[in-house]
């Protein structure tokens, strides 16, 4: 071979090395940048996680569908905060915050723990669904088994607040059982996950009655019907509440 | 969609004991290192059950091995294991897949591009996995229409279930996801790989029909063992259920109770009218068996069921960190034995009862 052709080809496989480098380091960067966005949009998804069950999202992310809705027996938990606003006044804004945040923090936890999904906070109340995303024979059970976690909880809270001279918190349960429909509700710039039906107004008003019969957790007739007889429960007085025809049957959870 | 990077994962709920001969017949079976068999030392049936259904990941009669290797990587994310994950995603690198596909099946499942093929199987998969509600007949047309035949549709379920096995177990006790997550990146690896790929494609082999023998076609689950005729997997699940009714820790009643409450959980009709029956016959009264599945509660069970009972039914959809809590509790409250056999218990009953749409299309 001669000098020349030797030299030739030595640059000829150079050149091809320095392009196969530089190729290998593009595709790599490339590389890092998908991972980089599909890490962010894992991040989204995780984040939305919070607002729809995983379900939802992924029908969302897969057919775009955003107007759907089901038709479904769900457990309703409608649980409140006593005399709050009141308590609201005397606090520092920060500290109010906090307080409240921590208790949204434990009775989150108390609900999910058992399969309740923590729909909305208004104010300081909180709205939970049982039933309402994955199919669940228990779901009776379980609300009533949250109620009594969230009970559980706020003792532990409320001895955590007594030790840092901090007001003690007192919480109204409404337990309901019902049929509604459950979707994605809202304008096109805002949605959320929701049951709609008159079960979540009843849950609302029973909770409203645990300051007349100076109780914390209520449930209704049709909710005790389907779940575990040996839970303590008494019977008080059928009560009139607005929007609902008749007195409606309830009990005390003890 | 599960992000595996960012799933909670507690510590490890069990030890490592040497288990040498274990170690050896893992190894020698599956080609991958033998000490996985060291945390499920001190349970028979456990440790044998886990050393089965890797074998049969590995097994295939009709199905394409590279899809249900895919299949394998997806229903462990879609289960939020991150051992099985971790494993299936080191076992696809060693095999050849290339990072971008990984990362496709990894980051872009529901939105990605892929065959007509694996986009049906993949898409099956995830539905057998999450079973809300169980598949049905329409589930098995997506895969009809692409020119999967019956048998494949089978044998693809059948792995499918074992893959869900698996991942039930490896989750429940927490198997440590580290070092099969660092694994494929190491630049040791990079260079044996080709080696590893090809002890690897032996021990993925394909199998000759196996036909169930008659005595083979009776049992508790027989309708899902039967369905399974004619794949290897069939014989070793039909002894692994034998095995686990005839179990020293579990008595029958208790598992018959345990499979009642998850066929309760998937509302598998089925499987609640098998669980019934069994029960019945070990003189249960039919009021029992439905306060028992109404309430998860009954003052007829023993100490041990009222502890299994309800934690039954969280081994039906979980998350990771949430179940292996729940697990460590019970862990402390059991002998060892009875812990592993009642999680092993579990992840069969879960696996078998979503495939019960097998069984309707061997009917």
């Amino acid at each position: 071979m001669s000098p020349w052709l030797g030299a030739a080809l030595g640059a000829a496989i150079l050149i091809i090395g320095v392009f196969a480098w530089r190729a290998e380091r593009e595709s790599k960067l490339l590389l890092r940048r998908l991972k980089a966005a599909a890490s962010e949009l894992e991040n989204l998804q995780m984040a939305f996680s919070r607002f729809a069950p995983d379900e939802v999202i992924e029908r969302i992310i897969a057919e775009g569908v955003t107007d759907f809705g089901e038709k479904k027996e769900v457990m309703v938990l409608f649980a409140d905060l006593v005399g709050f606003t009141a308590l609201s006044e005397n606090l520092e804004p920060r500290v109010l915050v906090g307080v409240l945040n921590g208790y949204f923090e434990r009775m989150s936890q108390a609900i999910g723990d058992h399969r309740g999904y923590v729909s909305t906070f208004i104010g300081d109340g909180i709205l939970a669904f049982f039933g309402a995303t994955d199919p669940n024979p228990w779901q009776g059970d379980d609300s009533v088994h949250a109620a009594l976690a969230m009970r559980a909880a706020l003792a532990d809270y409320n001895r955590e607040l007594a030790s840092r001279d901090l007001p003690q918190l007192l919480v109204g349960i409404g337990l309901h059982r019902g049929t509604g429909v459950v979707g994605l509700v809202g304008s096109q710039r805002l949605k959320e996950f929701a049951f709609v039906g008159r079960t979540v107004n009843v849950a609302a008003r029973v909770q409203d009655l645990t300051r007349q019969f100076a109780v914390d957790i209520i449930l209704t007739e049709t909710l005790k019907q389907t779940v575990d007889p040996s839970f303590p429960m008494r019977a008080l007085p059928d009560t009139s509440v607005k929007g609902v025809e008749k007195p409606l049957a309830i009990h005390a959870l003890d | 969609m599960a992000s595996m990077s960012q799933i909670e994962w507690e510590p490890c709920l069990l030890t490592q004991h040497p288990a040498p001969e274990l170690e050896r017949r893992f190894a020698r079976e599956t080609g991958r290192p033998g000490q996985l068999m060291r945390f499920f030392e001190g349970s028979p049936w456990t440790a044998d059950t886990m050393l089965r259904v890797s074998v049969q990941i590995m097994t295939f009669v009709r199905i394409d091995p590279n899809l249900v290797d895919q299949v394998g990587l997806v229903v462990s994310q879609d289960n939020s294991c991150r051992f099985c994950f971790g494993m299936q995603r080191a076992f696809l690198r060693v095999l050849g897949t290339s990072e971008k596909r990984i990362a496709r099946l990894e980051q872009d499942l529901l939105t990605g591009d892929f065959n007509p093929r694996e986009r049906a199987a993949l898409d099956f998969a995830r539905r057998v996995s999450q079973s809300k509600p169980l598949t049905s007949a329409s589930d098995l047309v997506p895969l009809r229409e692409v020119g999967f035949s019956e048998e494949e549709i089978v044998e693809l379920a059948g792995l499918i279930g074992m893959h869900l096995f698996l991942n039930r177990m490896s989750t429940f006790v927490a198997l440590p996801p580290q070092r099969m997550e660092d694994f494929p990146d190491h630049w040791w690896m990079r260079i044996i790989r080709p080696l590893i790929a090809v002890k690897f494609r032996r021990m993925r082999h394909r199998s000759k029909p196996v036909a169930l023998l008659d005595s083979e076609k009776t049992g508790p689950m027989s309708a899902f063992v039967n369905a399974l005729d004619g794949l290897p997997m069939a014989r070793d699940l039909r002894l692994m259920i034998d095995r686990l009714w005839g179990s020293s820790s579990l008595p029958p009643r208790t598992v018959s109770l345990l499979f009642a409450v998850v066929a309760r959980a998937l509302d598998s009709t089925r499987c609640q009218q098998e669980a019934k029956q069994m029960l019945l016959e070990q003189n249960f009264a039919e009021a029992d068996i439905d306060q028992v599945l109404t309430h998860l509660s009954s003052p007829i069970l023993s100490e041990i069921e009222a502890l299994l009972i309800p934690l039954a039914r969280e081994t039906v959809w979980y998350q990771p960190a949430q179940i292996q809590r729940r697990c460590a509790e019970l862990q402390s409250q059991l002998p060892h034995e009875q812990f592993l056999d009642f999680l092993g218990a579990v992840s069969l009953l879960n696996s078998l009862c979503r495939l019960g749409v097998i069984v309707g299309m061997r009917a």
